[in-house]
C-alpha cells in the first residue's frame, strides 16, 4: 500500500513538474495564433517546425554543438577516469585539499574565468575557434564528471581489480572486462550530463567563440526577442532531441566497444 | 621525489590539476589581474567604482536574494523528495524521471516559465476561464519581475533533480540498524532523523548547497531572459560592461565578477570549518 501511494506522489510531482510544461511547449510549437483566454490552441500548423528546418544556420549549428558536446565528453572521460580512480582507492594526507581543488571549477564563476583567458586565447589563435570553446567548456563539466566515475569505481571497489591481477590479468585487460562494463551507468551518466550542459552554455560560448562558432544556443537567443512562438517552442524542443540522440550514438558505440553488457539504459 | 616513486598512482590526478590550474586557476588569475590594471597601471579604482554604485549594489543584493532563495529551497525540497521516496527511487524507471528534467537546459525551462507564469502565459488563462480575471494585467507579474520571482522559480525546480541525486546514495548507505536502536531507547521519528540520518546527510547537504547557491549567483542565461532591466543580475551586469564598446567598463566588469568570486570562496571557508572533516566525510564522492 505504502509503496503504491509513494508511486503516485512521484507521479503526480512528475506531471506537474515535467510533464505539463514539456506539453505545453508541444502545444505551442504546432499552435496557429493561440492567443490569450483560450486553455488549448484552436488551430494548428507546422510552420514553427518548417521555419526552423529552412533555416541553413540551424543545420550548421547543430554539426557545431555535436562536434563540441562529443569533444568535450571524449575530453572529460581523458581527465576524470584517472583522478576519479586515484581519488576512489587512496587515501592520503591533505586529499580533502585535493578534493576542494577538484571543485574550485564548478564553486568560481565560469564567467569570470572565460572573460581571464579571452585574451590569453586571442593570442593563442584559440578564440574565434571551436577549440578554444571546447577548452571553456571542460571548466563546468570536469568536477561533475570526476565526481560520477569516483562514485562508480567506490560502489565497485578495489576487489575486482585485485582478483584479476592474481590470476595474471594486464591492465589493459583489466580496463577492458572489469572497469568498462562495470561502469557503464555511470559513463551513461556523464554522457548525458556534460553534453546538456555543453550544450546549454551561452555566455561562454559567446565570450570565447565570439560570434564565429555557431551554437544551438548562439542562434536560440537571438530567436527569443522573435514574436513567432511557434518557433522558439519548435527550436526548444530540438535542445531535447539533441541529448536524446548523442545518448543513443554513445549507447551503439557502448554495444559495439564493451563486453559483456546488462542491458539496462539510464542508472 | 621518492614520495612520487612510492605512489605513482598520483600521476593519475596530473591531467585534472593540469586543468585546474592552466585553465581556471590562471583564467581567475588573469580577470583579477585585469580588475586592477588601468591604462596608468595598478589602481583599485574599479572596485571603489562598483562598491559606490547604486546599479552594481542593487544588482549584487538582488543576486544574494535569487540565490539564496532558490538554494534554500531546492535543498528543502529535494530533501523532503528523497527523504520520503526514498524506497520508490531505487526502481529504476523512477530514477530515470528524476534525471529528465535535466533534459532541458535551463534557458529553456525559463522559457517554459515564460509560456507558464508570464501574464499572457497559461496560468493567466486559466484564471480566466475560471472568471477571476478579466485580463492579462490582472494577472500577476511573475516572469521579467522585480523580485526574480520567474528566475527562483525556474532555478529552483531545475536544481532540485541535482539536490535528490546528490542525497540518493547517503540514504543508500545509511545504517538500516541504527533507526530501530533510537526507537527502542524511546525514540520518535525526529529523533531517528535528528540522530541518524542528519550528521550523514548535513555535509552532502552543505556541499550541494554550495553548488547551486555558486551556480545561481553567477548565472547568465537564465537572468538574461527572465531578469529585469533594473535590477539585473551580476554576471548580465558584467557581460554587459565587458562588451561597451570603449572597453572603458572592463575593470569594472572583472571587478564584479572578482567580487562574487570572493564572496563564493568566503563562503567555501565558511563552510569547510562547519564541516568538521574528521567526522563527516565532506566533499566525498557520491552519486553526484
Amino acid at each position: 500500500m505504502r509503496e503504491n501511494r509513494n508511486w503516485s506522489i512521484l507521479y503526480i510531482i512528475f506531471a506537474f513538474v515535467l510533464f505539463f510544461p514539456v506539453q505545453l511547449l508541444f502545444a505551442k510549437s504546432v499552435s496557429y495564433g493561440w492567443r490569450w483566454g483560450e486553455i488549448i490552441p484552436t488551430s494548428f500548423s507546422e510552420r514553427g517546425f518548417t521555419v526552423l528546418l529552412n533555416d541553413s544556420r540551424f543545420y550548421s549549428a547543430i554539426g557545431m554543438t555535436l562536434l563540441i558536446g562529443i569533444i568535450v565528453i571524449l575530453l572529460n572521460l581523458l581527465i576524470a577516469v584517472p583522478a576519479a580512480r586515484a581519488l576512489a582507492f587512496h587515501t592520503f594526507r591533505g586529499k580533502w585539499i585535493v578534493e576542494v581543488v577538484l571543485l574550485l571549477p564548478i564553486l568560481i564563476p565560469s564567467l569570470a574565468v572565460a572573460m581571464g583567458i579571452h585574451i590569453t586565447m586571442i593570442r593563442l589563435g584559440l578564440a574565434d575557434h571551436w577549440l578554444g570553446v571546447v577548452l571553456v567548456h571542460l571548466i563546468p563539466t570536469v568536477p561533475y564528471s570526476i565526481k560520477i566515475l569516483r562514485s562508480g569505481f567506490e560502489r565497485l571497489g578495489q576487489k575486482w581489480e585485485e582478483q584479476a591481477s592474481s590470476l595474471g590479468g594486464t591492465k589493459a585487460a583489466i580496463l577492458y572486462r572489469i572497469y568498462l562494463p562495470q561502469l557503464l551507468p555511470s559513463f551513461r551518466s556523464m554522457v548525458f550530463l556534460i553534453f546538456v550542459i555543453s550544450l546549454s552554455q551561452y555566455a561562454l560560448t559567446s565570450i570565447i567563440g565570439g560570434g564565429n562558432v555557431l551554437t544551438l544556443a548562439m542562434l536560440y537567443f537571438p530567436f527569443l526577442s522573435s514574436v513567432d512562438e511557434a518557433v522558439i517552442a519548435s527550436f526548444s524542443i530540438v535542445f531535447a532531441l539533441l541529448p536524446i540522440c548523442v545518448m543513443i550514438g554513445f549507447e551503439l558505440v557502448f554495444r559495439l566497444v564493451i563486453p559483456y553488457q546488462k542491458r539496462v539504459f539510464l542508472d | 621525489m621518492k614520495w612520487f616513486k612510492s605512489n605513482s598512482w598520483s600521476l593519475a590526478l596530473l591531467p585534472a590539476f593540469l586543468f585546474t590550474f592552466c585553465l581556471v586557476v590562471y583564467g581567475l588569475f588573469m580577470a583579477a589581474q585585469e580588475s586592477v590594471t588601468t591604462l596608468n597601471g595598478f589602481s583599485t579604482d574599479a572596485y571603489k567604482k562598483i562598491f559606490q554604485n547604486e546599479a552594481f549594489l542593487d544588482s549584487l543584493t538582488y543576486s544574494l536574494r535569487i540565490a539564496f532563495v532558490s538554494t534554500t529551497l531546492s535543498l528543502v525540497l529535494g530533501l523532503l523528495l528523497t527523504k520520503f521516496l526514498f524506497e520508490t527511487l531505487k526502481n529504476h524507471l523512477a530514477r530515470t524521471m528524476v534525471w529528465l528534467p535535466m533534459l532541458f537546459p535551463h534557458f529553456v525551462w525559463g522559457y517554459m516559465m515564460i509560456l507558464l507564469f508570464s501574464q499572457t502565459g497559461w496560468f493567466s488563462t486559466m484564471l480566466h476561464a475560471m472568471s477571476i480575471i478579466d485580463s492579462p494585467d490582472q494577472f500577476p507579474v511573475l516572469t521579467n519581475d522585480r523580485y526574480g520571482i520567474g528566475i527562483i522559480i525556474t532555478y529552483t525546480l531545475k536544481e532540485i533533480p541535482f539536490v535528490v541525486l546528490m542525497l540518493l546514495p547517503v540514504y543508500a548507505q545509511l545504517n538500516r540498524d541504527l533507526p530501530n536502536v533510537v526507537k527502542t531507547l524511546g525514540g520518535n521519528k525526529w529523533h531517528v532523523f535528528k540522530t541518524v540520518e542528519w550528521p550523514w546527510l548535513f555535509p552532502v547537504l552543505m556541499e550541494a548547497g554550495l553548488i547551486v547557491f555558486a551556480f545561481i549567483l553567477a548565472a547568465f542565461e537564465v537572468p538574461y531572459l527572465l531578469g529585469t532591466t533594473y535590477p539585473k543580475m551580476v554576471s548580465v551586469l558584467a557581460y554587459e560592461w565587458f562588451y561597451q564598446g570603449d572597453w572603458s567598463k572592463r575593470p569594472e566588469s572583472f571587478a564584479v565578477m572578482m567580487t562574487v568570486t570572493a564572496i563564493i570562496f568566503g563562503l567555501l571557508v565558511l563552510l569547510l570549518s562547519l564541516v568538521s572533516r574528521s567526522r563527516y566525510r565532506m566533499m566525498k564522492g557520491n552519486g553526484m
